[in-house]
């Protein structure tokens, strides 16, 4: 038998049935993840109003008084803010230097990339275990509050403490998308500005970076939206709860208090609500669930209209 | 973009004469001192992580001390928190059964999304028309933005309920009396994590499949083989590195899924067995190391011993992560290899 007539011995119903299967795949990850959205919508869309989003969680256990989302949102926000500020500066640097200056085969730059891949890899739990224990050792009281009366550790858990935890967490990722949005910027740019005479370090900052910029952007704007959706760090290094730590939290005066204190986000409010934890108040999950979606789906989209841009000006 | 509009590229010629005419000592400074600031941002983010183990593994020792092995080859998880709170007995953990849970459901969750992602993943990369494919592939990454908690509270809402209503035999009480079979169970983790961990397997495969030359296509298909059998005995084979590095990645993160497994499997430190036969295992009550962190991690961390035990499960997970990290990784310079690709290495994600 030649290869060809062994090739094409296979029954022709095989390659029907594969590409069915194939289909069939495709439809049922179609289906489960509009089934997700829509449940959202059909089930928390009720709960959506102007009170749900003014008024501050309770933790009842009363079913429904869950109180509405106001300090989760704001809880949410700062902890973005305050993470991008952390992680900005330095996954921008790492990524400039490891596509501008780095040498691909030595060993630095392979022990560098070595640990990048494992922090990528490692569960955001474990990140916050990691901020309990750094975090309450008593020279850092100063990020959190100090704790029990009379201990000798530092509390560990605070905005300030979550934000540089969760800044380390989408450190890789944020990283690994501006590298390679560096990296995208043509060669021409880095000669022509060598050619005239620009040294390299100006050549980087005054034509590669800014060239780079939307993809820099694009990458901050998808860690936003992963430090939006996780619970985990949150969980355990802004004290499980769902009120803000600090009382008069939108006091100006009271802004450090905030930082140090213990607070709430969407995703503990919908943990804490959701028939799993303590509160008693579905109904309130499902409409805070579909609020964090929303963002994260918009945070999405903006870094994919930003992406495109780049992709305009690259070409 | 040409070299007409590289003139034009923002402060280019604004910086030639700020070159020119700046004093040299000016630019010379940050010509030195910012090469060494950037040096500092990368080695602070390639090391960072050994501060990351350096912190848990320490905190874990006073466990590992005082039990050695035997932490993750007893069992008993539930009862030994319950009685450490009580201040005068000395505690020994065991881990089994977290451990036993982590790995059904992931090795689970594995498996199902290795057979739906790589029909997925065909299915964007070869199949789909051009019209459905944009749809599809937003699809995917949207269900790779929905929050892991999002996740847990559909499952809690959905998954469970279907499976305590319509999987759960009704004499379940009587087969298994010993836990209870109540729709939080092994199989609604696997379906959970299974659909949280398909996108970024599917992202990958398709990737892989898509670096395949396409001379290989034509030399199948020049030899007469239809479109389905160069899909079947030349993409998907050549591709294989690649979709195994993606599996792994996959793994990886099923591993360290806390939330959504804690609010989806029952939080009973059970190690399902057969001795009920298949559907009773997958149908048992499991609680994983993850979920573990987070459902007592909290106020019962100012208990030494249950911290240490905590530090000492989040020990394991890095070591997981560790060994599922570097696997990915030989399994793309497997791929790049055989692709004859030199590609700069990367961070995976």
């Amino acid at each position: 038998m030649s290869v060809q007539e062994k090739l094409r011995s296979k029954p022709q119903w095989g390659s029907g049935f594969g590409q069915f299967a194939c289909w069939v795949a495709a439809a049922v990850v179609s289906a489960v993840c509009l089934s997700i959205i829509g449940y959202l919508v059909f089930q928390g869309w009720h709960s959506l109003s102007w009170k749900f989003f003014t008024t501050d969680p309770s933790e009842s256990m009363r079913e429904g008084a869950g109180g509405g989302v106001r300090v989760p949102i704001v809880g949410t926000a700062l902890l973005i803010v305050l993470a991008v500020l952390v992680m900005f500066p330095i996954a921008v640097g790492a990524a400039t230097y490891l596509s501008e200056y780095m040498d691909e085969s030595s060993w630095f730059t392979r022990v560098v990339r070595t640990g990048l891949e494992v922090l990528a890899s490692v569960p955001s739990v474990v990140f916050g275990m990691f901020g309990l224990a750094l975090f309450s050792m008593p020279i850092f009281t100063f990020l959190s509050s100090s704790g029990a009366e009379g201990a000798s550790q530092a509390f560990g858990r605070s905005f300030l403490v979550a934000a540089i935890v969760m800044g380390v967490h989408v450190l890789p990722f944020v990283i690994k998308v501006s590298e390679e949005s560096i990296r995208a910027v043509p060669v021409s740019y880095r000669r022509g500005a060598h050619a005239l005479g620009i040294t390299k370090w100006r050549s980087i900052r005054k034509v590669v970076l800014p060239a780079a910029a939307p993809g820099i952007v694009t990458a901050v704007i998808l860690g936003m939206g992963l430090i939006a959706g996780d619970t985990a760090i949150v969980w355990l290094l802004l004290g499980g709860t769902t009120t803000m730590g600090a009382s008069n939290w939108w006091a100006p005066s009271q802004f450090l208090q905030v930082l140090r204190g213990t607070g709430a986000t969407l995703t503990t409010y919908i943990f804490f609500n959701s028939p799993a934890g303590d509160g008693n108040s579905p109904q309130l999950a499902y409409a805070a669930a579909l609020v964090l979606v929303v963002l994260v789906l918009a945070l999405n989209v903006i870094a994919s209209i930003v992406g495109r841009r780049r992709k305009r000006q690259g070409s | 973009m040409s070299s007409s509009e590289l003139a034009a590229a923002p402060g280019a010629d604004r910086s030639l004469k700020r070159v020119d005419l700046a004093s040299a000592s000016g630019s010379r400074w940050s010509e030195s001192v910012m090469p060494l600031l950037l040096a500092s941002a990368a080695i602070f983010s390639g090391l960072v992580v050994t501060l990351v183990v350096f912190f848990v593994a320490y905190n874990a020792v006073p466990t590992f001390r005082a039990e050695g092995l035997s932490f993750i080859t007893r069992g008993g998880w539930d009862t030994q928190i319950n009685n450490a709170f009580t201040p005068s007995k000395t505690v020994f953990f065991g881990a089994e059964p977290l451990l036993i849970g982590t790995l059904l459901s992931t090795v689970g969750a594995v498996l199902v999304s290795l057979v739906l992602g790589t029909g997925c993943a065909i299915f964007l990369s070869e199949l789909a028309p051009a019209a459905i494919r944009r749809p599809f592939e937003s699809l995917v990454q949207l269900l790779a933005g929905i929050p892991s908690v999002v996740f847990g509270l559909v499952g809690l809402s959905i998954v469970v309920p279907f499976i305590q209503n319509y999987v759960v035999p009704a004499n379940a009480a009587n087969v298994v009396p010993e836990i209870p079979i109540e729709g939080a169970s092994l199989l609604a983790a696997i379906t959970v994590l299974s659909f949280m961990i398909l996108p970024f397997f599917v992202t990958v495969a398709v990737d892989s499949l898509r670096a395949i030359p396409r001379s290989y296509v034509d030399g199948g298909l020049a030899l007469g083989m239809t479109k389905w059998r160069t899909i079947t005995r030349i993409q998907v084979p050549a591709a294989a590195p690649g979709l195994v590095a993606g599996l792994v990645l996959a793994a990886a993160r099923a591993t360290g899924e806390a939330i959504a497994v804690s609010m989806v499997a029952g939080a009973i430190a059970f190690s399902p067995n057969l001795n009920h036969g298949p559907l009773y295992m997958l149908l048992m009550p499991i609680r994983t190391i993850a979920s573990s962190i987070v459902e007592t991690g909290g106020d019962a961390m100012s208990i030494p011993s249950i911290a240490s035990a905590l530090f000492a499960l989040a020990t394991l997970l890095l070591l997981f992560s560790l060994i599922l990290s570097l696997g990915a990784r030989w399994a793309f310079a497997w791929f790049n290899k055989r692709m004859g690709v030199r590609q700069a290495g990367g961070v995976q994600t």
